[in-house]
């Protein structure tokens, strides 16, 4: 439903590309794992497969970003946002500032997009339920919890009704809780069908949702495939990627020889 | 409906000018005592006007060229009747105008007022920045409440000298203003990912009522004021002078 | 397109033609008589005249834009999304600043165009001028107290024109970073900034003087306020001044003369703007530190037009001198990322720096 065809992407003023010859595929109901140290491209892969580079943020970039096998080229961001959502790490530079409630905060998209009332109405209902969040219609949105405010950044995207989720390291800023919170909602989703594209430093959340994984190094694609396969790939490390922590406390168990039946109490502990 | 009587009554204030008392009666607390807010619009206009009620009283008072009436005399300066009959009349248009204005404030909510300028046809665009500005200026403050705090649990002097207060202002102000600059990439983005920037209308989830008879109201209300500015700048009206 | 020009020239001819008629005549019997919409000299309100035809010119170019063509092509590329996001920040930093300093620190200077500038610097003058009028008028009708202030929405027009003329320089490249210049155009510039400073400091020197009575230039007085008053005053001019000496000498950076002149031109504009105002609305007393220059210059014989116009002269300057040295500190504090993504942002940054890439799509080849 998506591709990336081998892009290149350079920001303006900056030397060298910082995504290197990328192919990507993503279809429908799949759920995506994008992992990798900092600077590694995540967020520029995210900015890219949403459209907002080179729209919003200039630069150079070579190659095809395919929607529906159509070249997205031709279209402006304002047409891609009702196809993509994306959300970004910061809780509260996501929220438009202008809504006094959750609930206008997140038909915030629909207006803009000049939908019917009644479809507007009807959409939001639909994200606050979709997430649970209807107890928090009515708050303020600048004085909730961060977890919470990442949850509303997130409703706000499936008013939309995009055909994809862009999540740019949604529990980087949050405290445990929040995390928490935000995990939980992301499981639900994918288990609901949704698409969603995930770049995470915490390959924990990757390890839960994802079906799929890519890990970037350097800007390139350095390794894919089924995200249990990836997740416990010795090369990892060298890739300064965290394993996740089951996976790191079966490969400890390994090392001091535990039994088979407290490993898989370990597991069981661990895997929460 | 409060908003076009209050501008109008504004309007009316400034050209009206002297005689504003009882524009004051009739515009300001009529309208007050009838929305049931009289006694926060009093307390209000008199905190407002309070510094610019002081100022003017004073300097008029005091430095009006040409006073001949002498009442008072302190040192080299002197109270003069003409001062205080100015100073009065300047008195009595600060308060028109800032009754008028408190009642505004105090009958409208800003975020309403916005919406009914986007639903008769203002830009998407302006109405966003004229809610964006109200909620940031808290939000701003807040900020720096939040920076001064941090500031002070790494020693920094609030208190003291105005000097030091002063040179205290910048770490609390440099981060305030640069960190509220620096988001603002990514707001960008998070907006333009949300289709603001879509070309035409947006659609709006509600808007303030508004009946026929408060539309006639407003337009009476606008060529009133019209016609009293006209008909002052003309000289019609000496008596109101 | 001719025919907008033409429109808006017609326009403003109009409105100045009719401001001064209005201006010079009204029947006055000789008497200054200030409580009336009437002053007695047209010279009074002259740039206020022009200011308004100004305004009103463009307004009419950019309706007859919008009817003949459905949209504003002229100015839409200075209001991005980016700068859209930039003037509520710069609104509120407007509003705090300037209440502060108007309600609690009774200093001779404003500080309220810090916001109205820096967009105009960083998006264009129409986007300046559109943020310096907004911030006005929120700032009297919709802003709650404590930070409400009423008497900003008559000096609205006033905002207006400084965002232009800060749209403009910022537009001609003059507040973009000029390092490392040869010692002698740094002397140059120097002896520039030191006689503009110089002169405004005599100026206001001889200002302070007719309120105080004598010669020293240490703020000294029996009544407190004053001495506050005039050391904060002075704190805030010397910082400027250093600021800009260090400008030149440890950054060899050349725009600091260009500040100054900027900052100069746009206060002087302001005051004469500003003064009818004051004077004709508000009897020269708007509640803010500088009622007291004005009461100085009222107890020497000036009548109210004049002494506004006076304590005009002697605050904006000043005034918009800091605030341009403040907003070129901010702008060099940006990353030059954020910078360049703005409309006029190529024009701030240093020169031979690579300009910002569009959103440019490429095909197959790099």
């Amino acid at each position: 439903m998506l591709a990336l065809e081998s892009v290149t992407y350079r920001y303006a003023g900056a030397l060298r590309p910082s995504l290197r010859e990328v192919s990507l595929t993503l279809s429908e109901g799949e759920v995506v794992g994008l992992a990798g140290p900092s600077e590694s491209g995540k967020t520029t892969l995210c900015l890219v497969a949403s459209g907002l580079a080179p729209r919003t943020v200039g630069g150079t970039l070579t190659g095809r970003l395919l929607l529906d096998g159509d070249d997205a080229a031709p279209l402006a961001i304002h047409q891609l946002a009702g196809r993509i959502g994306i959300a970004f790490a910061n809780p509260a530079t996501q929220l438009s500032g202008v809504a006094d409630t959750v609930y206008e905060e997140i038909a915030f998209g629909p207006m803009n997009l000049g939908l019917p009332r009644d479809d507007v109405i009807r959409r939001t209902d639909d994200a606050l339920a979709t997430l649970r969040i209807e107890a928090l219609a009515s708050r303020h949105p600048a004085r909730l919890s961060g977890g919470q405010q990442q949850l509303v950044a997130i409703a706000g995207l499936l008013a939309l009704r995009p055909e994809l989720l862009v999540l740019d390291e949604p529990t980087a800023q949050l405290d445990p809780a929040g995390s928490r919170m935000v995990a939980d909602a992301l499981a639900r989703l994918a288990d609901g069908g949704a698409s969603i594209l995930i770049a995470e430093q915490k390959t924990d959340l990757l390890a839960e949702i994802c079906r799929r994984v890519v890990v970037l190094a350097d800007g390139a694609v350095a390794l894919e495939g089924p995200a249990a396969e990836v997740l416990a790939d010795p090369r990892l490390e060298a890739l300064r990627v965290a394993a996740p922590a089951d996976v790191r406390l079966s490969r400890a168990a390994d090392v001091a020889r535990l039994p088979a039946a407290q490993r898989e109490r370990l597991r069981g502990a661990v895997g929460s | 409906m409060t908003l076009a009587t209050v501008t109008a009554v504004v309007a009316v204030a400034l050209g009206g000018l002297i005689g504003p008392v009882i524009l004051v009666t009739v515009a300001v607390l009529g309208p007050a005592l009838a929305a049931g807010v009289a006694g926060s619009l009093i307390r209000t206009t008199l905190l407002l006007s309070l510094p610019i009620a002081i100022s003017a009283v004073l300097v008029n008072l005091f430095f009006f060229p040409g006073g001949q009436t002498v009442l008072l005399q302190i040192g080299p300066i002197t109270a003069t009747a003409e001062g205080l009959g100015f100073a009065l009349e300047i008195l009595a248009r600060i308060l028109a105008i800032s009754g008028a204005i408190t009642l505004f404030y105090l009958t409208t909510r800003p975020g309403d007022l916005v919406v009914d300028l986007e639903h008769r046809g203002v830009s998407a665009r302006v109405a966003f920045v004229a809610n964006a500005s109200v909620q940031t200026v808290p939000t701003m403050v807040e900020r720096a409440g939040q920076i001064t705090a941090a500031q002070r649990a790494r020693g920094l002097d609030t208190e003291g000298s105005v000097w030091k207060r002063v040179k205290g202002l910048i770490p609390i102000v440099a981060p305030a203003v640069l960190g509220s600059i620096a988001e603002i990439e990514e707001r960008t983005m998070a907006l333009e990912a949300r289709g603001f920037t879509r070309p035409g209308r947006r659609t709006l989830l509600w808007h303030p009522p508004d009946s026929g008879a408060q539309a006639i109201a407003r337009w009476l209300l606008l060529a009133g004021g019209v016609a009293i500015v006209v008909a002052r700048a003309a000289g019609w009206l000496p008596w109101l002078g | 397109m001719l025919v907008r020009w033409i429109a808006a020239l017609v326009t403003f001819a109009v409105v100045a033609a009719a401001g001064v008629a209005i201006a010079g005549g009204v029947p006055e019997a000789g008497q200054a008589d200030p409580i009336t919409f009437a002053f007695q000299q047209v010279a009074n309100v002259l740039a206020l005249i022009l200011g308004i035809a100004l305004l009103a010119a463009i307004a009419v170019y950019l309706l007859l834009e919008r009817i003949q063509t459905g949209a504003n092509a002229s100015i839409t590329t200075q209001f991005t999304t980016r700068t859209l996001i930039l003037m509520p920040v710069a609104i509120a930093l407007n509003i705090i600043l300037g209440q502060t300093v108007a309600a609690a620190l009774k200093i001779p200077i404003y500080l309220d165009s810090i916001g109205t500038i820096l967009v105009g610097v960083l998006a264009g003058p129409i986007a300046g001028a559109a943020t310096g009028f907004l911030a006005n008028i929120l700032w009297a009708y919709v802003i709650p107290p404590p930070f409400q202030y009423p008497p900003a929405a008559a000096f609205a027009i006033v905002a207006a024109v400084i965002g232009l003329m800060a749209g403009m320089a910022g537009g001609l490249g003059f507040l973009r970073p000029r390092l490392n210049r040869p010692v002698g155009q740094l002397v140059a510039g120097g002896v520039i900034t030191a006689a503009v400073i110089g002169g405004l400091a005599y100026l206001a020197y001889l200002g302070y003087t007719a309120i105080l009575g004598d010669t020293n230039l240490t703020p000294s007085s029996d009544n407190a306020i004053f001495v506050i008053l005039g050391w904060v005053a002075l704190g805030l001019v010397v910082a400027t001044v250093v600021g800009l000496f260090a400008l030149l000498i440890f950054r060899r950076d050349l725009t600091a003369t260009y500040v100054v002149l900027t900052g100069m031109t746009t206060g002087i504009v302001a005051a004469l703007i500003s003064a009818p105002i004051a004077a004709g609305v508000f009897g020269g007393v708007t509640g803010a530190g500088t009622d007291f220059l004005v009461a100085a210059f009222r107890q020497g014989g000036a009548d109210i037009e004049a002494a506004t116009l006076g304590q005009g002269l002697i605050s904006d300057p000043i005034d918009k001198i800091t605030t341009f040295f403040v907003v070129y500190l901010i702008v060099s504090a940006m990353a030059r990322r954020t910078v360049a993504r703005f409309p006029q942002g190529e024009q701030l940054l240093p020169e031979g720096e690579e300009p910002a890439e569009s959103g440019q799509l490429e095909g197959a080849t790099a």
